[in-house]
């Protein structure tokens, strides 16, 4: 186990056990048919998943599986849930029992549905749109269908909704929690109104209508469930479900080192005033409660770089999930144990009507800053830091192929920070944030691009004893028009930070006309045009390294300057290939990789 | 008189039949997978069946190999290189930028078949419309592939962008690779999957490569083997698609052979399904560490495109678990697999609940019940604790199971966790593990579009027919088959299967600005070369029939489905047909359909079957409906209520076709027990099929 050399780690202590007993150890009733039932609404949840991604048009969701989907209980609370991206976590937590509550549940009726994507009601940014739609039996609520899906436009200064804006009436239609499906049929007047606002119609009816769908399959498999088991055995396994998530997180918290534990990250600038932005975590262990203390980050911004506290919630949420057993199901009960507090109108927790499509940003670096914390309680645990941006572009204009207006919106991945016993992978996306690249050659058909390089960034990833992950570079040429391009990313000015000596990745950067005499380096933030045929180069940064560096298995060394990961100056300089003390060092080469 | 022989091996049996193909006798053979030498297992597998036949009679083996698989999973593949447009490098490490789980935070990608080091850039790019925009670096090439010589490279990949569109970079760069060295294996990646989406392509180009040099090894020491033993026969291999391919042909393309295993029993489903006259058939395949669930639909099998193999095994289903093994774009039988078998072991988990599987016994020490020393209950446990397998006649009596550790350790490791007997327990451990293959059923069928009601469920493999009972009665479906020999119907898929094969190009257009002429000519260049493997294969021009498919996708989608062509040259019409299949394809796959959105079409497809003679399949004796001649004993059997109940025990081997068993029951062969339950009865139809219907 490692030394953890900070005067700030709390005091590490165990759980009391006999407390703990006391605290719900209730038996399952009736094992078998729990365990039956759950599988069961893991199984309706998943297809709902399947369906959607199926049957949506855009991309985002098709391939990058960028929503989720959850069954909620009459309470409106999580019974289970289905995400792929677990940015959605706290949305559908949060969105769905304010939808009802300012809607009225006696205002709902059988085959209706509600549409909200307001981030100051629950969710995150506008382009996250939640479909929530009430599930009856014999004519009672019985709970609710929802889901949360990333479309790719939904309005606002520019294409793919994402810019450098002030308020959040510049970064698209806010839809507040409007009745979308009214007996079973999508308004023509409602969906007419949204559709208007939006850049990429096709795929936002095409996704809207794949949203409805799956809906429509989870009340179906509910009443099937329902029909089989009768309701009321039904309600009391899903309570039960709650307790025993409660009680395996609790089990699984008394295992953590007990204490206070501090961690911090910070966003470069809100692409308005420049300045840094601090993010605070505090995490308290205490016996079997966990509290995430938020307070101390930094006020609400002029810039989008504000993260609702749905945002902030999912950011928190995920390093705990990912901090306990993996097979521990998510609902309510898992939310009866964390307790997540973020000051109003902070950075964390802004404020209408404050701009927060950049809020994923301050999200990122909310689950740096949480990592952090845990990292002095459980160093072994815990990856260095990784990317910490979403990385996102997008781009639009008109093809000069065909004349059509056209809408693009990518994310790239970078590095993932080293970990305890090893190297943190290359070019790959972190922690909350999944989704896939594009087809370079799908990219082209499609869109009036080409791109001219598409690879790892050598030498980006922290040095250490184990190296953190490689960045990845990607030049974008616009093929023969004025495209509007912008940038929202971030890692550029404070690298991924290294662990227990492992020293920092490469931040990011981002450059015009690269390799030429015309080179030009641009800010995180920012949208611009194009000349016909200019090349931007999108640089993202690579993971903080693990461990000192000269640690370094020898072999490791010499196998990264094979692989030209790294180049044979850091192999001498950094790692001190090649120096007296190899001999010495060779027996003891790193766990394995 | 003329026989064939197939032989399938598998994780952990290697099967294998020899049919007499007029009388349909059959040997069958069943001994332990040689993982050390898989070819030593077939060779040994051969001689066993083929006793007292002339090597001469037998005129063609039929095989279904792990060793391409096996090879990429534990990383034994040749040494492979990868040349590719500048500026890609990395097409390999980067893949699609996903982590195959969510939460781990120690998760790793696939490691790469092909080093970075042995990827090599190379100047030239050509357009998304084919025009080449910088001319391929020739000098460049050749620097290359004299490193690559040097290097001791093996086989080499070629992937191009867009070369699906243009592949004569690909074609001049093969060239001069082989003129400098001479003795590598080269796919360029047009060649193996003219499909864009290039990192797709060149994994599958890659695969195809670092395997070329084993797969040719292999069956150079089984042709060999068989040609020293006297035999003159074609060897075929099974693919990933359910067809066979010559042995010559699978060398050069070794990445349609890589799921050769699990094909053979959806195809051995559909031929018997047919047979027996139902055309909508699900086969149900459970073994001991997993179930596999294919679609039979209009008496095909359901093929995909592609899949990803490698994928590390998980309780995990539904597709949403990309990114952990290698994709490859190849036609393959569409199989949902979940890690559920006899061998799965139950555990109740921390928080109280009981769970089955994912992990897995195995063969070794296998279920607490194996004389071998397993101390984990497993589903075979449970099914003997509840009475359904009988202790002396495992196997044929060949292994002695041992009930007494079973329910120690049902109750041991579970029953006093969870406040129940052995006997609760077990029940239990059932219904569970029955709920995940539900789970499966549904996703292969619901999932797909089908309901699931109107199809006949197929059950084989050791452990698929204790369960299809209780399967078929949650899903409504009402009829169960039970072939004969259950535990070696993969070996006789082998023995029904066609030969066939697969092309594709990706063509981008709309499906109303269809250029047919230019189409039409990537259609007829398609055929001529099918037809010209096939006749090379040995099949006459009246056996091999052809069949045209296009991918398509409402414009903007990024997903395509695959649609049937009408035969013969296209036209209006039959772009109007195939514009209404699409949308009524859409509207069962996805539930929804837009008629009045535009449909673009994204790759043309051929396949060409050529069909072999079948083999009669054995008849049994008719008798009446009574089977009470058939009972060899009593047994107390648990029933899913708890109820025990003295069961009749039957001799598979002894019912006559007509008999009809009433459940609760238990029928008894060799390599299978199945489990009637009550309220249903199970009569021997034709050729010793159970068909299996409520009473």
């Amino acid at each position: 186990m490692n030394r953890v050399p900070n005067a700030n780690i709390g005091r590490v202590r165990k759980a009391d056990p006999n407390r703990l007993e006391r605290r719900g150890s209730t038996r399952i009733l009736d094992p078998i048919r729990f365990e039956v039932i759950r599988s069961a609404l893991n199984a309706a949840v998943e297809e709902m998943s399947v369906a959607l991604a199926r049957s949506a048009y855009s991309t985002n969701i098709k391939t990058r599986l960028d929503f989720s989907c959850a069954f909620l209980d009459r309470d409106q609370k999580i019974i289970v849930q289905a995400f792929n991206q677990p940015s959605h976590l706290g949305s559908l937590v949060f969105c769905v029992p304010r939808a009802i509550r300012e809607y009225g549940l006696s205002n709902l009726a059988p085959g209706d549905a509600l549409l909200i994507n307001d981030s100051h009601r629950g969710m995150t940014h506008l382009n996250d749109v939640c479909l929530i739609t009430p599930l009856y039996s014999e004519e009672k609520v019985w709970g609710f269908a929802a889901n949360v899906a990333h479309h790719v436009d939904i309005g606002g200064r520019a294409p793919g909704s994402i810019a450098v804006s002030t308020e959040i009436y510049q970064e698209g239609i806010i839809v507040p929690g409007v009745k979308i499906v009214k007996a079973g049929q999508v308004d023509p007047d409602v969906f007419k109104l949204i559709l208007a606002n939006v850049r990429g119609k096709k795929e936002f009816g095409g996704d809207i209508r794949a949203q409805v769908a799956a809906n429509k399959l989870a009340q179906r498999r509910i009443l099937e469930l329902i029909a089989k088991f009768g309701a009321e055995t039904v309600d009391t396994t899903i309570k039960q479900l709650y307790s025993y998530t409660e009680r395996r997180s609790r089990l699984a918290l008394r295992d953590f080192p007990q204490g206070t534990f501090r961690g911090d990250a910070t966003v470069d600038d809100d692409g308005i005033t420049g300045k840094p932005i601090r993010i605070k975590a505090k995490v308290t262990i205490d016996e079997d409660r966990l509290t995430i203390d938020l307070s101390g980050s930094d006020g609400q911004q002029k810039g989008p770089m504000n993260s609702t506290f749905a945002q902030s919630f999912s950011s928190c949420a995920y390093p705990v999930k990912a901090l306990m057993p993996p097979d521990i199901p998510i609902n309510d009960g898992f939310y009866r144990v964390v307790k997540i507090v973020a000051p109003e109108r902070s950075v964390v927790n802004c404020s209408f009507p404050s701009a927060v499509v950049g809020g994923w940003e301050v999200g990122v670096k909310t689950t740096e800053a949480v990592f952090r914390a845990f990292g002095r309680a459980m160093p072994e645990s815990v990856p260095a830091e990784g990317k910490k941006s979403m990385f996102h572009i997008a781009f639009g204009g008109v093809d000069p192929r065909d004349q059509e207006r056209y809408v693009f919106l990518e994310t790239i991945a970078g590095g993932y920070g080293a970990r305890s016993n090893k190297d943190g992978p290359d070019g790959v996306q972190a922690h909350f944030q999944n989704t896939e690249n594009s087809p370079v050659e799908e990219l082209e058909v499609g869109y009036p691009v080409l791109i001219e390089r598409y690879e790892l960034r050598p030498d980006s990833g922290g040095p250490g004893r184990f190296r953190g992950g490689l960045g990845l570079r990607r030049d974008y040429r616009f093929r023969d028009h004025v495209a509007t391009v912008t940038i929202l990313a971030d890692t550029a000015k404070f690298p991924a930070r290294g662990m227990l000596g492992g020293l920092d990745g490469v931040p990011a950067s981002f450059v015009l006309n690269p390799d030429t005499d015309e080179e030009v380096s641009l800010v995180s933030k920012v949208t611009f045009e194009t000349r016909p045929n200019q090349v931007l180069s999108m640089r993202s940064p690579g993971g903080g390294g693990y461990g000192k560096p000269k640690r370094r298995g020898r072999a490791e060394v010499a196998e990264d300057l094979l692989e030209g990961k790294i180049s044979s100056r850091a192999a001498r300089k950094i790692y001190g290939l090649g120096d007296g003390a190899d001999s010495k060092r060779r027996g003891r080469s790193g766990r394995g990789h | 008189m003329t026989y064939r022989v197939s032989v399938d091996i598998g994780g952990t049996f290697t099967d294998a039949i020899l049919i007499d193909m007029e009388t349909g006798r059959m040997a069958r053979s069943k001994v332990p997978t040689t993982p050390d030498d898989p070819a030593r297992g077939f060779i040994e597998s051969v001689d066993r069946v083929v006793q007292g036949v002339k090597p001469s009679q037998v005129s063609q083996a039929v095989h279904a190999t792990t060793i391409a698989t096996n090879a990429i999973i534990e990383g034994r593949v040749a040494k492979g290189a990868l040349v590719v447009t500048k500026g890609f490098r990395d097409i390999l490490e980067i893949q699609r930028q996903i982590r195959p789980k969510l939460y781990d935070l120690f998760f790793d990608k696939p490691k790469p078949l092909v080093p970075r080091r042995m990827s090599f850039e190379v100047d030239e790019r050509v357009t998304p419309e084919g025009t080449v925009l910088r001319r391929l670096d020739e000098d460049e090439v050749r620097r290359v592939a004299r490193a690559l010589k040097r290097e001791g490279v093996e086989s080499v990949a070629i992937c191009f962008l867009h070369s699906y569109v243009n592949p004569a970079h690909e074609r001049l760069a093969e060239k001069i690779i082989s003129e400098e060295h001479p003795d590598a294996y080269i796919t360029p990646s047009h060649r193996i999957s003219p499909q864009f989406r290039e990192y797709f392509r060149a994994s599958t180009a890659v695969i195809n490569a670092v395997i070329m040099p084993i797969m040719a090894g292999y069956l150079s020491r089984l042709e060999e083997e068989l040609r020293v033993r006297g035999f003159k026969l074609g060897l075929y291999l099974m693919q990933s698609s359910g067809g066979l391919m010559k042995s010559e042909i699978a060398r050069e393309k070794p990445a349609f052979v890589v799921e050769s295993g699990p094909a053979a029993g959806t195809i051995a489903t559909s031929y018997v399904a047919r047979l027996l006259g139902y055309n909508e058939a699900i086969a149900f395949d459970m073994g001991g560490t997993t179930a596999k669930v294919g679609v039979v639909e209009g008496a095909t099998p359901r093929i995909a495109s592609s899949y990803e193999v490698g994928t590390v095994a998980s309780a995990e289903i539904g597709g949403l678990t990309k990114g952990s093994g290698y994709p490859l774009r190849t036609p393959v039988i569409d199989l949902v697999e979940i890690g559920a078998g006899g061998g799965s072991i139950a555990w109740v988990d921390s928080g109280g609940a009981l769970r089955v599987g994912p992990q897995s016994a195995g063969a070794d020490p296998g279920p607490a019940c194996y004389p071998r020393g397993g101390k984990e209950p497993t589903i075979t446990d449970a099914n003997l604790v509840l009475g359904r397998l009988d202790p002396g006649n495992f196997l044929g009596g060949e292994m002695r199971l041992d009930p007494s550790a079973a329910r120690r350790a049902i109750k041991d490791r579970c029953g006093d966790a969870l406040g129940q007997d052995a006997v609760e327990t077990a029940n239990g451990i059932i219904e569970i593990a029955n709920e995940s293959m539900l789970r499966a059923l549904r996703l292969a069928s619901v999932e797909r579009g089908y309901d699931p009601r109107e199809f006949v469920l197929t059950a084989f493999g050791g452990a698929g027919p204790m369960h299809a009972n209780a399967l078929a009665k949650e899903l409504g479906i009402p009829r169960v088959l039970v072939p004969p020999s259950p535990g070696l119907f993969s070996a006789l898929g082998l023995l029904v299967t066609d030969l066939k094969h697969d092309y594709v190009q990706t063509y981008l257009s709309n499906l109303s600005d269809v250029d047919q002429a230019k189409a039409e000519t990537i259609y007829s260049k398609f055929e001529k070369s099918a037809r010209s493997t096939l006749r090379g294969e040995g099949m006459r021009e009246d056996a091999v029939s052809i069949s045209r498919f296009m991918d398509l996708r409402y414009v903007g989608q990024s997903y395509e489905l695959t649609v049937p062509v009408p035969a013969g040259v296209l036209s209006d019409s039959s772009l109007a047909s195939v514009r209404g299949r699409f949308h009524k394809a859409h509207e069962r796959a996805y539930g929804h359909a837009t008629p009045e959105e535009p449909v673009e079409v994204v790759s043309l497809r051929l396949s060409a079957v050529g069909s072999i003679a079948k083999p009669r399949l054995p008849e049994v004796s008719k008798g009446g409906v009574d089977p009470s001649a058939a009972i060899v004993r009593k047994r107390e059997v648990t029933l899913p209520d708890l109820s025990v109940e003295e069961c009749g025990v039957y001799d598979r081997y002894k019912l006559k076709r007509g008999n009809v068993v009433t459940g609760p029951a238990i029928i008894e062969e060799t390599d299978s027990t199945t489990v009637l339950y009550p309220g249903y009865k199970a009569e021997t139809k034709r050729w010793g099929f159970l068909l299996i219907q409520p009473a």
